[in-house]
């Protein structure tokens, strides 16, 4: 069967957002062709506006329409203490733990286990927080896949060198399992577990 | 159980008494797919392919497993459907979950094909041993999954000469803790194994034999103590000794991948010097045991499954293998072409023909 070019161009573009599978993509499409123009118009601004006028902290990574960000504005928060994880989704995780201290996010889009290496990370304002002998120390909050054991030793290693102690999510967590599933139980309890590299 | 559209068996229904099931049928009529939907049921691949479109009957785009179990007293049922297009599903107690959860059937398989078991290559034995560890403990295969990560990762820095780089260091740190809890996982489980494969093959030989298995490491290990830290001490050691040839050769040559397993018949090491006959009671020694570490550990039984074995066996191991399994607490599925000299004086027999059972 033939769809009308506009709706198939609607669907071959949902088609490419993650989780979403033909039958959901169709759904989805058929749904916003029945919205009121106005809410439809409204969806794709949002989505423009989005894209356009949020981006990255830079000072600590987080998605942010002002830099710095409100986390790395706030000055309640304790600045002794550094978070790194590798996604903003897992800020949002820790947050919710009740986590008062500052964020690093790794934002990494590359593959550690098969063509880039450590040396690709861009790290430069994680080594100027650490230079700055405001933090304390550093809390590495990554996956706890393989990537992220790598990962978390190179960045212990950085720490140590500027004599910042590096400690590690240690228990809890459902081994394998991406941090931004973990339940807060799971994750506070972590936390609290966490143990000197 | 039940299953649909898999291989030759179009619908079938199936009711298993909970002591040894025997499975007859001629060559081709379905019996080793019966065997294989129970495996399947348990693990999620198959023991004879590694493509499920192999699995799927001629011209279905879709198969479905079903069996009903019982763990701990606690009554369960796993599904298992595939789709040529959406892939596997797996369910326990009508819930989605992987073949990871605890409460999974377990099961040890004894094909003609472990009958290699003895004399075929390490990569065989670090298999059998790795297959029973992933059905102890979810989280071994994960550390296997890991573990083949980190050395391709490793091998690929080997190989583009990348060794003297900060990340490579990094690697080779997580390279060696991983190889260290795959090893110590790998010598608690001989260690169980050994206990019951010496009793199990003195009782196969009438106390005139003796048997012993021990995991050879791929590097020495100096401290007569065997725990996480000296593990990883002595490969850090041997890396090190090693690193030109590593770097020669352009691979990772000490680790858990190149490790063995030795299996050792009245002393002396069973790949060199076991006749035939000897290595198939080894064979029937190592299963045995595989079965009952795994229930010492996990604290439930293992479903056994036989395919094709006995005609392997000469007729002293077969009787006594078969009256062993109609003693025994657990449940156990043989398949064979004939009732010829099986004594099933308390086993459950279905005859399966064409997919069917008569
Ligand atoms: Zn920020």
């Amino acid at each position: 069967m033939r769809l009308a070019r506009p709706l198939e161009n609607l669907i071959d573009n949902l088609l490419k957002l993650p989780t979403i599978g033909p039958k959901t993509a169709q759904r989805l499409a058929l749904y916003i062709l029945k919205m009121p123009a106005a809410e439809a118009r409204q969806l794709a601004q949002a989505i423009i506006d989005a894209r356009e006028k949020v981006f990255p902290c830079s000072r600590c990574g987080y998605l942010t329409d002002i830099d710095p960000c409100f986390i790395c504005r706030d000055e309640t928060r304790d600045t002794s203490i550094l978070c790194v994880a590798e996604e903003a989704s897992d800020i949002i995780a820790m947050e919710r733990t009740g986590y008062r201290g500052r964020y690093y996010v790794l934002n990494k889009n590359f593959n550690l286990m098969d063509d880039n290496n450590l040396e690709d990370l861009n790290l430069d304002s994680f080594i100027n927080q650490l230079a700055s002998g405001e933090v304390k120390e550093v809390v590495l909050a990554l996956n706890p896949d393989i990537e992220g054991e790598v990962i978390s030793r190179y960045l212990a290693g950085l720490a140590d060198g500027h004599g910042v102690k590096a400690t590690r999510l240690a228990h809890g967590l459902p081994v394998g399992g991406d941090i931004e599933f973990a339940d807060e139980i799971t994750l506070r309890r972590a936390l609290e577990g966490r143990k000197e590299i | 159980m039940e299953a649909r559209d898999f291989r030759n068996l179009e619908k079938l229904t199936y009711r298993p008494g909970s002591g040894l099931n025997i499975i007859l049928g001629d060559n081709a009529q379905g019996k080793t797919n019966i065997l294989e939907s129970i495996y399947l049921l348990s693990v999620g691949t198959s023991f004879r392919t590694g493509s499920d479109k192999n699995l799927l009957r001629y011209d279905k785009e879709t198969y479905a497993l079903r069996g009903l179990y019982s763990c701990n007293d606690r009554n369960l049922e796993a599904e298992l459907t595939y789709h040529l297009k959406s892939g596997k599903m797996f369910k326990i107690n009508s819930k989605k979950t992987t073949f990871g959860n605890p409460l999974r059937l377990r099961v040890v398989i004894f094909s003609p094909d472990d009958l290699f078991l003895i004399k075929g290559s390490p990569h065989k034995r670090r298999q059998f041993l790795d297959f029973i560890l992933t059905q102890i403990k979810s989280e071994y295969n994960y550390n296997l999954v890991n573990y083949s990560k980190i050395l391709k990762k490793r091998n690929l820095l080997l190989k583009r000469e990348q060794y003297n780089t900060r990340s490579f260091a990094i690697i080779e740190e997580v390279f060696i803790e991983n190889a260290a809890r795959i090893i110590l996982a790998r010598i608690n489980l001989i260690n169980n194994l050994d206990e019951y494969a010496a009793s199990i093959y003195q009782e196969i030989t009438n106390r005139k034999g003796n048997l012993k298995i021990r995991y050879a490491l791929s590097f020495p290990l100096e401290s007569g103590k065997i725990n996480h830290d000296a593990l990883k001490e002595a490969l850090k050691k041997q890396i090190g000794e090693k690193k030109e040839q590593e770097i020669k050769r352009r691979s990772s040559l000490v680790g858990p991948h190149r490790d063995d397993l030795n299996v050792y018949q009245d002393g002396r090491i069973a790949r060199y010097f076991a006749s035939q006959g000897q290595q198939r009671n080894i064979v029937v020694a190592l299963k045995l045991a595989e079965l009952h570490t795994l229930k010492k550990i996990s604290g439930f039984n293992p479903v056994f499954l036989l395919d094709e074995v006995l005609s392997e066996l000469d007729r002293e191991k077969r009787h006594l293998l078969l009256d062993y399994l109609q003693e025994a607490g657990f449940q156990s599925f043989l398949t064979s072409v004939n009732l010829d000299e099986i004594d099933h004086k308390s086993a459950a027999v279905v005859t399966v023909k064409n997919g069917h059972l008569q």
